[in-house]
């Protein structure tokens, strides 16, 4: 159930590279407590704007806050409450899964005393226990992505941005981040979730943002897109409706 | 797995279209370069060209001169002019061997493309063969660079028969071939037991260290005085390379005997050559569906070799929960930093090529002050008493010098690439709520303490050695660890101002430009610091005063310049900070 208490605000948010635009006037909040769904073709802009969230890039213009702090100006305040988990899980190869969360856990300064029993929590949790002391260079891509996840937790935060989190997972490795998903929203966290899986969005969202060559072209909870859609049922078809994609069908008729 | 074996008509076709490829690739990556790298692209194939020239006319006009009756009668010119081919020959074997060891592991086993190739329609025999000519083809052309012209002048001095010129140009590339056959056979049978990225790590730190000891063996071999006797000892050496009874021999033999027109003993030899590299390259061939497809499938497994249960121990033992007490001072993210660059550093050998390099510098460089015993011969210098005692008064501080220069090395790996060596993981720091200053005063630290330990370590070891006054010693520690930090901030502020976050492989995350201006501006550097460290000491006891008043006032002058220089770069590129890996 969202709190009434929003946890993720971007305002009028842009971002140019050179002279072209890959986010255009992009305004939202996620409350704590909810689930957000971020949607979107390739190339339409989710991953920039995920950026700017969790502060890897800077806005051209407009401004982001996170858990009430402005990501540029309070930029220690609002990195310490967020946990990020990217599309790529570019990890430290040569350390181990443990190493690299006592690593973390130092940098977000988590309490010493807290560490080790947080660390061991979260191993066991993601399956890593038999292989916390094996270099990460030497794990799958699976586990990469679950160490990646387990980084992203080892701190507490109140806002996780989790950018195509369960590609390369196992299922049940993808339930279980759907389950620690929802967990976490249930304990007041704010949870920013990029996926092409529109199966997860449907189901685990309490609502969603449909992003189109850089501008939010839709957000609300599956009733109100549903309403936008115009008799359209699934958000198959919305997406498609709204993104242009409808068009392929008609392709793969022909391919038929 | 066994794959079913391709007809060789069919192989050819696949192997050109695949080599066409790849001579497209690089077609189109020249046409679509920036114009200065086309330029650079350019005025390197001008200059490579004109060297071969330059080594076929330096060649034929020194075997002519050793020709020459005068030196004949003091020298066995024609047992030296028969060790040539084989010299020549055996070294590009060897030369593409072990070069072609690390470049065929990357080309077959760390290349990108290789999902793609495996899964099309492509014989796996076809693959392995543009794949080895891809990876042997730079280092033969290398080595044909050296090895054509010295023959070829051989032939022109020696006035070798035509038929010559084409053999030496085919025995080369059957030499090509089963060096690389060789290396390949090595490289698949390796990859079986240890993993392909352990592999191209040890061989890049073996790489690092010969080519490093090789550079440093001339001032080292100077300074210990070789005797005249061992120069002939390594002639005799060279012409053991022409043993009838080595196989590497046959080839340069063959080709001998057929400059002077005698038909059957090169034909034999060189028929023998010939045969020998073919059932190389054949064998190695052969062995491809065994060991390539395999070795190449269990990489992608990602089948995870267990650690022993010690070794894991003492991984955990590294980095301890608790920190070890002069580190739990520190902030906790500035001592997390610590702890994990000093891991990745120490854990990927591809890194530790690179630290090395300062301590084998330091060691050769001490040998050759040592050796000196710290004093300079009165007779080497035929100057006035006063010019003599100043130089004394520097070679008194020659110790420092050497201990800054390997400290200097170190520095320009640990602070250069300080920000750069975090790579993709960048981001893991910079969605962190690390503030930049901290960041930086991490960076500093990662590349000072290790330099400051190695340079006033060296300082003592040669100190000792050399037995100078305790007085001298403390001047030298101070001069050593004030240098340091000032060179330390410069090229961490570089490291800053041209982070390259984007690569794959270690050994390139620094550009040409950064390394070139980052050795200016901490040359120019350590030029200033170590002239107002230096002047007082070393001038003051000229005009009467006393030293010790002099290494005072050098070091508050050195000392002013050295803080100066490792804190405002870092202020000045500290709002650049936020901004690295935004493009």
């Amino acid at each position: 159930m969202p709190l009434e208490r929003a946890l993720i605000r971007t305002d009028h948010l842009v971002k140019n590279f050179g002279d072209k635009s890959a986010v255009r006037d992009v305004s939202l909040t996620v409350q704590g407590g909810e689930i957000f769904g971020f949607l979107g073709p390739n190339g339409a802009g989710k991953t920039t704007t995920i950026k700017m969230i969790v502060g890897l890039l800077r806005p051209t213009t407009g401004w982001v806050e996170v858990a009430g702090h402005d990501v540029q100006r309070e930029m220690r305040l609002a990195k310490a409450a967020c946990g990020y988990v990217p599309d790529e899980p570019n990890l430290y190869l040569k350390l181990s899964a443990r190493e690299l969360l006592r690593f973390v856990a130092d940098l977000y300064e988590v309490d010493r005393a807290q560490v080790e029993h947080r660390i061991e929590e979260l191993l066991r949790l993601f399956d890593l226990s038999e292989a916390a002391d094996d270099l990460i260079d030497s794990y799958s891509h699976g586990m990469r992505q679950k160490t990646a996840l387990a980084v992203a937790l080892v701190h507490d935060p109140k806002v996780l941005v989790l950018d195509e989190p369960t590609v390369g997972l196992d299922p049940k490795s993808a339930r279980l981040i759907k389950d620690i998903l929802r967990q976490l929203a249930e304990r007041g966290a704010a949870i920013f979730l990029s996926t092409h899986i529109l199966e997860i969005a449907e189901r685990m969202c309490d609502r969603i943002g449909i992003i189109n060559r850089g501008e939010l072209v839709a957000v609300g909870t599956m009733g109100e897109l549903r309403a936008l859609g115009a008799g359209t049922s699934s958000l198959e078809d919305i997406f498609l409706n709204l993104t242009g994609g409808a068009e392929y069908a008609e392709i793969a008729e022909v391919l038929r | 797995m066994r794959l079913r074996a391709e007809p060789a008509s069919r192989l050819g076709p696949v192997v050109w279209k695949l080599m066409r490829l790849q001579l497209r690739i690089s077609i189109s990556g020249f046409r679509h370069a920036r114009p200065r790298q086309k330029l650079g692209t350019i005025v390197l194939v001008v200059v490579v060209l004109a060297l071969l020239v330059g080594a076929f006319l330096a060649s034929a006009a020194l075997l002519r001169f050793l020709r020459s009756p005068e030196l004949a009668a003091d020298i066995p010119v024609a047992g030296l002019i028969a060790v040539v081919p084989s010299l020549v020959l055996t070294s590009a074997f060897l030369a593409i061997l072990l070069t072609g060891l690390g470049v065929l592991l990357q080309g077959l086993y760390l290349a990108r493309d290789m999902e793609f190739l495996l899964s099309a329609p492509v014989p796996i025999r076809a693959v392995f063969i543009s794949k080895m000519l891809q990876a042997i083809l730079p280092n033969f052309g290398l080595t044909a660079l050296f090895g054509l012209p010295v023959l070829f002048g051989l032939g022109a001095s020696q006035g070798y028969r035509l038929l010559f010129y084409p053999l030496v140009v085919l025995v080369l590339v059957a030499l090509a071939l089963a060096a690389g056959g060789l290396s390949s056979l090595v490289v698949m049978g390796v990859v079986h037991v240890v993993p392909a990225r352990r592999v191209a790590e040890v061989l890049a730190f073996v790489g690092a260290v010969l080519s490093l000891l090789c550079s440093q063996s001339g001032p080292l071999a100077s300074r210990l005085m070789f005797a005249s006797g061992q120069a002939s000892q390594a002639l005799a050496l060279a012409a053991r390379f022409n043993s009838p009874w080595s196989p590497l021999a046959w080839a340069g033999r063959g080709l001998i005997d057929l400059g002077q027109g005698e038909w059957l003993p090169a034909a034999g030899y060189l028929l023998l050559s010939l045969g020998l590299c073919s059932v190389v390259f054949l064998l190695a061939l052969s062995s491809v569906e065994r060991l390539y497809y395999s070795g190449w499938a269990g990489i992608q497994a990602g089948t995870r070799a267990k650690r022993p249960a010690l070794v894991a121990h003492r991984a955990s033992l590294s980095t301890p929960a608790s920190p070890k007490r002069e580190l739990a001072l520190l902030p906790s993210p500035i001592r997390a930093i610590l702890v994990k660059d000093f891991l990745v550093l120490r854990r990927d050998l591809r890194n530790m090529g690179q630290l090395v390099t300062p301590l084998i510098i330091g060691i050769v460089y001490a040998v050759m002050l040592v050796s000196n015993g710290g004093k300079i011969a009165p007779e080497v210098i035929p100057a006035p008493a006063w010019a003599v005692q100043a130089t004394q008064n520097v070679w008194l501080y020659g110790n420092v010098g050497i201990s800054l220069f390997v400290g200097w090395v170190l520095v320009s790996r640990l602070a250069l690439m300080g920000i750069s060596q975090e790579g993709r993981s960048y981001w893991l720091l910079k969605s962190s709520p690390l503030t930049p200053s901290r960041l930086l005063v991490a960076k500093f630290l990662v590349a000072y303490l290790p330099t400051l330990a190695l340079g006033e370590g060296f300082l003592l070891v040669v100190s000792l050695v050399q037995r100078a006054g305790a007085g001298t010693v403390l001047f030298g520690a101070l001069v050593v660890g004030l240098c340091l930090a000032g060179d330390s901030g410069l090229a961490l502020a570089l490291g800053v101002a041209g982070a390259n976050l984007n690569w794959e492989d270690s050994r390139h995350m620094m550009s040409g430009t950064q390394g070139c201006l980052s050795t200016f501006s901490s040359f120019a550097y350590m030029l200033v610091a170590l002239g107002l460290f230096f002047a007082p000491p070393v001038l003051l006891p000229l005009l009467g005063v006393s030293q010790t008043a002099g290494q005072v006032l050098g070091l508050l002058l050195g000392g002013a310049v050295a803080i100066t220089c490792a804190v405002v770069p870092l202020v000045l590129v500290l709002p650049r900070v936020p901004l690295i890996g935004e493009a």
